[in-house]
């Protein structure tokens, strides 16, 4: 009897450290393997953008990724191949952590290297549906978070921004994979309750030991309207260095890493 | 000789084309339109813009296992066809790219050929980037892409741990494309006023010869978010300030160095700038010549920000003061025109993002306290899908003067319509 109430006592520990995994621990997971897997990445990108009258645009465009540091520090080179009028066009961002990213922007025809201004990172992204966060992360320690509880394989968090200025919601709700801790789904919701936003992961693959979302949908419920984003030639740790993310490429782009 | 270059860098591109991979034949077509709003002497009262434009663009990528791909060797061809209404439907072509762009060492870079330069940290204001421009282009309202012109020149690229260098050689002048009285009236000194047509000035651009080149190199570097730059030009004016022969009506392009430097970074949750550049004019380097321009210093420094919602403003002002003005104004004639040692500008922008992005309202506005001038530029434009765009916009230069710098534009404002096609 005693042998067995110890068994019980055991199973209940696992059991609730399994559950009690701690909400920071999972948040903390949850934004590297979505932003940082693998020290660099790269992709090709299609963005399928649908207005509120249902009129179809799309963006097409190379995404090379650099962790300076994990889990902090990245740098993004973002090489546009369609529409035409913005072919060749270099979006560079250095994400910075404790201060605001620094942005370049290279416009071929001029050749001119622009430094944008950018605190505001809840601005659109390419015109999509997707947001600045959405595509670099959004800080960890931005929002207190709260474990809601487990739906099937997905743990259900709530974020609440700890700094209500300059954020276009009032909370938001995540679900993450509890296998792979790859965020599946976000709702974003406004003071009085109403829903806003979805940001969903339709796809997941594999791909060099790394879950990643292969294709992924922004929806806002608000405005309507929806963006979809395709990734292939998805890489992972292909070689590339920080001299790619300089100036000297938004001029001259990297032939092998955008071919 | 120029075609002789041309000829030269082709052949040097033929091996690369054999084997190369072919991005495909982009570009667009697009129909301008400018009404303008004010009466002058020039050919035409009704409008100033009035064209059809192809334009044409593509890159070859070299491949395989040679010594052009090894090297990252890219062909790049952007050239415009154009029907002028204005000339009463004169066709043009205008090539604006065709160089070889190639990396012979992990640390340098090359760019042979006709290309677009541009480098400081101006918006629309320009201290260092003494490469050529297109004003006539920026007056009347075509895209924002025709204010700079090609050069033909050579640029090398060096990546050495210290800075980053840009030495370029240019070797046939290309001056800026200004106000020349036929499509847009301006302060002509000669006609004692803002003329038209009736301009008949001449402007003697210097010849092509070895002891003309232009030379011009920036030094760059990082320091943490903070970017500086060092900038050195040998050449000449972009504009014809000075007289070679008053008598005979001749304008030049008078040679001059400068140097210069800027500082670019975060500042106050925005972007801060500064630039200042020491204009020496070779030919009239203690300011007593007064048929040649003086030397100049000009600073400018500037604030943009983003203030959230797809809403950006910036901010920039601009001094420039004329060196020796004493010596100036001792050698002046009475029937002289005189200009003021200082010139004080302030310029915003204001850009707001609607629909998606899709929609782009814009104003920028040039002001001049000292000049007593300005120039306000709005802009609407409209992606009405991912090929078609249609951009509609103003061009109001004003002054109480006829002789500064914008008050000389002032019967030249315009409202035009744009309507684009890309492929």
């Amino acid at each position: 009897m005693k042998r067995f109430s110890l068994a019980i006592f055991m199973f209940l520990i696992f059991v609730s450290s399994g559950f009690a995994q701690s909400v920071e621990e999972i948040v903390k997971k949850a934004n590297l393997v979505a932003y940082y897997a693998g020290n660099s990445g790269q992709s090709d990108v299609v963005m399928t953008i649908t207005d509120s009258q249902g009129r179809q645009r799309t963006r097409e465009f190379r995404i090379l990724r650099l962790n300076v540091k994990e889990g902090a520090e990245q740098k993004f080179y973002v090489y546009f191949k369609r529409p035409t009028d913005v072919e060749r066009m270099v979006y560079m961002v250095w994400k910075n952590i404790g201060k605001d990213d620094d942005r370049w922007l290279y416009l071929p025809a001029l050749d001119l290297v622009k430094r944008i201004a950018a605190s505001d990172k809840r601005s659109s992204f390419a015109g999509s549906h997707f947001v600045y966060e959405d595509v670099s992360g959004r800080g960890v320690t931005a929002d207190t978070h709260e474990l809601l509880g487990e739906e099937g394989n997905l743990y259900k968090l709530k974020n609440t921004p700890k700094e209500a200025k300059g954020v276009d919601f009032a909370y938001y709700f995540v679900w993450i994979d509890k296998g792979n801790f790859l965020p599946m789904k976000a709702e974003y919701y406004n003071a009085s309750g109403k829903l806003l936003r979805t940001v969903e992961a339709l796809d997941v693959k594999d791909v060099q030991g790394h879950p990643t979302a292969m294709k992924s949908k922004a929806v806002d419920i608000e405005r309507k309207g929806e963006t979809i984003i395709d990734f292939t030639n998805v890489v992972y740790d292909a070689g590339l260095d920080d001299s790619i993310f300089t100036e000297r490429y938004l001029r001259q782009p990297p032939t092998q890493w955008i071919k | 000789m120029k075609r002789v270059i041309f000829v030269f860098i082709f052949i040097l591109m033929l091996p690369v084309a054999a084997q190369a991979s072919f991005s495909g034949l982009h570009g667009f077509i697009e129909n301008d339109i400018g009404i303008k709003l004010s009466d002058d002497t020039t050919k035409r009262d009704n409008y100033n813009m009035f064209e059809q434009r192809l334009q044409l663009k593509t890159n070859y990528y070299a491949q395989g296992e040679n010594v052009w791909a090894r090297k990252s060797t890219v062909i790049n061809f952007r050239g415009d066809f154009t029907v002028d209404e204005y000339y009463g439907g004169k066709t043009d072509f205008e090539l604006r790219e065709l160089n070889l762009s190639l990396s012979p060492f992990r640390w340098m870079d090359l760019k042979l050929g006709r290309q677009v330069l541009t480098w400081g940290t101006g918006d629309y204001l320009f201290i260092n980037d003494m490469f050529p421009k297109d004003y006539e282009s920026f007056f009347i309202g075509r895209d924002d892409e025709y204010l700079k012109k090609p050069s033909d020149a050579i640029k090398a690229s060096f990546y050495p741990k210290l800075a980053n260098i840009d030495f370029i050689v240019i070797p046939y002048f290309t001056p800026n494309t200004i106000a020349t009285g036929d499509r847009l009236s301006f302060f002509d000194s000669f006609q004692g006023g803002i003329a038209g047509t009736n301009s008949d000035r001449q402007i003697i651009s210097p010849p092509f010869q070895m002891s003309n080149n232009e030379y011009t190199l920036r030094a760059y570097r990082n320091f943490g978010s903070n970017e500086v730059a060092f900038y050195y030009f040998h050449g000449f004016d972009k504009n014809p300030r000075s007289y070679k022969d008053e008598a005979h009506r001749q304008l030049y392009y008078e040679p001059v160095d400068v140097y210069g430097a800027s500082l670019q970074g975060p500042f106050a949750k925005g972007i801060g700038n500064v630039e200042f550049g020491y204009i020496r004019s070779r030919d009239d380097a203690n300011g007593t010549n007064r048929t040649v321009e003086n030397s100049w210093l000009k600073l400018m420094t500037g604030y943009s920000k983003d203030l959230g919602n797809d809403l950006k403003i910036g901010f920039q002002y601009l001094v420039e003061e004329r060196l020796n003005q004493g010596a100036y104004d001792d050698n002046l004639m009475p029937s002289d025109y005189r200009w003021d040692e200082f010139r004080h500008l302030v310029t915003n922008r204001i850009t707001k993002l609607f629909k998606n992005q899709t929609v782009n309202v814009t104003l920028f506005t040039f002001y001049s306290p000292s000049d007593k001038d300005g120039y306000v530029r709005p802009s609407v434009s409209y992606d009405v899908t991912d090929q078609w765009k249609v951009t509609i916009g103003a061009n109001l230069p004003w002054g109480e003067d006829d002789q500064t710098e914008f008050g000389q534009m002032k019967h030249n404002k315009n409202v035009y319509l744009r309507v684009k096609y890309s492929f």
